[in-house]
């Protein structure tokens, strides 16, 4: 360690330091460690293990997988859990100017959309960990939304009692909860799997200017006689012709998504003053 | 290091910064936030010259500079008054020793002896739960005088508060501030099945405790008050069993104390200082205070050998100050009074504290027509640590929180130097012992 070191050593001192070089995001009062994929993790993905036994899609109310005992569920919609709904209808206009109405389409027949699993099931969360819910599914597959039948019993749909998970780990030491999540509910890199991966994956996903995939875009750029200009698509795999390529993903001459997880430091390059950089820098030649 | 050592590492400087050189290394304590740092010799001496810096924006500019900046935690600002959370009702204005120092004047605080009415303290408990908010938790605490003198009350309030938080589903937790005297193995069994906070003043080992706690009739209390704690230190789970010693210039005999009641048993020991009685009598002055923080430091030498051998020591100043330290603890306040906390006379008037009982200056209204929240929000106001001198300028304030509000409106602030230099050697101490032993703060 250096004479200039700093090691924040309490809790406080931890949660509000800003190490050297990182940005104001790193700190958790500022950071966008929301509810969507950012940086940092994608909560959602804690809330998946939830109710023992199933486990849900992040960012839906369908059932991907089941423990032994429970396959059945796979593939259904959860539509209640311990009486909190975990849908809501979708209400607004249909073309501007026009009143609100409920938003339907022919796959969403009953025009309803999954609630944010921390709004949904916080309350399930403080209230209910360890004991057995009722949870009302659909009654077979639902690929679409499906919205709550009017009255229950309904042949449609059943109910099944599962258990609620605790969100926190357990100190063996004390038997108290620890502030730190419970494997069951997130295992090492569940939390992190879904971001953002601006090299390999967003700089090819989004050609806008979201923030995790700003870049380069039109590079290279001379003026023609013509008035005009010729330059490259930055994800060019060639130079020449010096031609802009319109994007689109299937298109050969431009990197495409299996480059840039097999190679993505070979094929993007830096751009500076708006041209490709040369390939090496010759620390000699300018004198560094 | 000595207590004049201390006097002099600790004294203020910045009131935003601190600098301790510890046996783990150079620290600094930001008071804002009371965030602690480990650094390295260089930045430890660059901090230095920034908070001796005539410009007042030194300070600032470095910090920012070293990322050290946040946004402030404190403010100037007082809370609105939060609902009530704990009550203390003094169920006996009155007391069977004669404690020369006692702020209730012998327990009946001034006044005519009485005991509080079954009626009122269960008025107090309705009180209690109403202000309570859900998912909060609420303590219900009896002291005196000497609470016990009416056991009926103390007996019927804790069953009638059980019946209340069952009812609403608002836990309550109990406590006791007894002089040891009165109790009983039944006492002991009616406490451990509520899971009592149980306190026991005493106040040194055997004449020193007599000289100082002795009955009305001047016989003294100590045989007696051991052999009636015996059979709750025994009994002990759910329960906590407390001492509690009131050091004055007669019983500055602190490690022998501690050992003495470590090994009877207590689950706690805990020492303060007198600073103010109604007499004057056995208030500590400077030369006692230093000698006492030599003592103290002395028990935390001896705490940090034993918790780096992995054993427990329970001495309560310093547990205490190194969880607040590990958490970050940062408060305009020392304590709950007047805010969530109050006090309830056996009349049912309600005051600041257990000590404000029967006293204008902490008045909070009454039962009858519940917490007066323009005069608390008044006190909040007026006691916030920024509007308190010396406290401004003292980078002790966020730990410190200003003092006990009733010493300090009694008789200032005689203890400054010792809080700041008991809070410079718990510091280090918490240096020493995140290096050595990071598990003793795990979990």
């Amino acid at each position: 360690m250096s004479d200039e070191r700093i090691d924040p050593m309490n809790l406080t001192a931890q949660l509000h330091y800003s190490a050297a070089g990182n940005p104001p995001s790193t700190l958790p009062e500022s950071a966008i460690s929301n509810a969507y994929p950012g940086l940092e993790f994608d909560i959602r993905n804690i809330w998946r293990r939830l109710l023992v036994g199933i486990e849900l899609h992040e960012a839906d109310n369908y059932v991907v997988s089941a423990d032994a005992g429970h396959e059945r569920l796979v593939g259904r919609r959860l539509l209640t859990v311990a009486d909190h709904d975990v849908i809501g209808g979708l209400v607004g206009p249909t073309r501007p100017g026009a009143g609100s109405g409920p938003l339907t389409t022919p796959t969403n027949p009953d025009g309803v959309t999954m609630l944010e699993w921390s709004n949904s099931l916080a309350d399930v969360l403080a209230r209910h960990v360890g004991q057995a819910v009722p949870c009302l599914f659909t009654s077979g597959p639902a690929p679409n939304p499906v919205g709550k039948p009017a009255k229950l019993p309904d042949p449609g749909f059943e109910v099944v009692e599962l258990e609620v998970r605790p969100l926190f780990a357990t100190s063996a030491e004390t038997g108290d909860p620890l502030a730190v999540i419970a494997e069951e509910m997130a295992g090492p890199g569940d939390l992190t799997r879904g971001l953002c991966s601006p090299w390999q994956n967003d700089y090819r996903e989004c050609a806008c200017y979201y923030w995790a995939a700003s870049r380069p875009d039109y590079v290279n750029v001379e003026d023609t006689a013509a008035g005009t200009t010729t330059g490259n698509h930055w994800f060019a795999k060639d130079r020449e012709p010096r031609v802009y390529v319109l994007d689109n993903r299937f298109d050969s001459r431009l990197v495409s998504y299996d480059d840039l997880f097999q190679d993505w430091q070979g094929r993007l390059r830096f751009i500076v003053g708006g041209d490709d950089a040369p390939e090496h820098l010759d620390p000699e030649a300018d004198g560094r | 290091m000595t207590a004049s050592g201390l006097f002099e590492a600790s004294t203020p400087v910045h009131p935003d910064v601190h600098l301790l050189d510890t046996d783990a290394g150079p620290r600094v304590l930001l008071a804002d936030g009371s965030r602690l740092f480990g650094v390295g010799q260089a930045l430890y001496d660059r901090i230095d010259a920034a908070r001796r810096d005539p410009d007042p924006r030194a300070v600032d500019v470095l910090l920012a500079d070293l990322g050290l900046d946040a946004p402030r935690q404190v403010d100037d600002l007082a809370p609105a008054p939060p609902p009530v959370r704990a009550l203390s009702l003094a169920v006996a204005q009155k007391c069977n020793l004669g404690c020369t120092y006692c702020y209730a004047r012998q327990g009946d605080f001034g006044g005519p002896a009485k005991n509080m009415p079954e009626a009122t303290a269960f008025a107090a408990v309705d009180t209690l739960f109403r202000d309570a908010a859900p998912g909060e938790r609420v303590n219900l605490a009896f002291l005196g005088g000497e609470p016990l003198i009416n056991r009926p009350v103390v007996r019927a309030a804790t069953d009638y508060a059980v019946t209340v938080s069952r009812r609403t589903g608002i836990p309550v937790t109990f406590s006791i501030t007894t002089n040891g005297t009165l109790l009983t193995p039944e006492d002991g069994e009616f406490f451990e099945a509520h899971g009592f906070a149980v306190t026991v003043s005493l106040d040194g080992v055997g004449a020193r405790h007599d000289l100082l706690r002795p009955h009305r009739d001047g016989r003294g209390s100590y045989r007696r008050v051991m052999d009636r704690v015996a059979p709750l230190l025994a009994v002990q789970r759910r329960m906590q069993v407390s001492a509690r010693v009131t050091v004055t210039p007669l019983n500055l005999d602190l490690p022998r104390t501690l050992d003495e009641f470590t090994a009877a048993g207590f689950h706690g020991v805990g020492f303060s200082p007198m600073l103010s009685s109604p007499t004057g009598q056995g208030e500590m002055e400077l030369p006692e205070l230093a000698e006492m923080l030599e003592q103290m430091t002395a028990c935390g030498e001896e705490f940090l050998r034993r918790a780096l051998a992995g054993r427990r020591y329970p001495f309560t100043n310093l547990v205490t100050a190194l969880r607040e330290i590990h958490r970050g603890t940062h408060r305009p306040y020392p304590c709950g009074a007047g805010a969530g906390y109050l006090g309830v006379s056996a009349d049912g008037d309600l005051s600041a504290c257990h000590r404000f009982v029967g006293d204008d200056d902490g008045a909070m209204g009454d039962l009858a027509t519940g917490p007066d929240d323009a005069k608390r929000a008044r006190w909040l106001t007026d006691r916030h640590v920024h509007r308190q001198e010396p406290c401004s300028g003292c980078w002790a304030r966020y730990l410190c929180g200003g003092g006990c509000h009733h010493e300090v409106i009694r008789r200032g602030r005689p203890a400054c130097d010792y809080i700041r230099g008991w809070l410079h050697h718990c510091l280090s101490v918490y240096s020493r012992l995140l290096a050595a032993r990071p598990d003793y703060f795990a979990g």
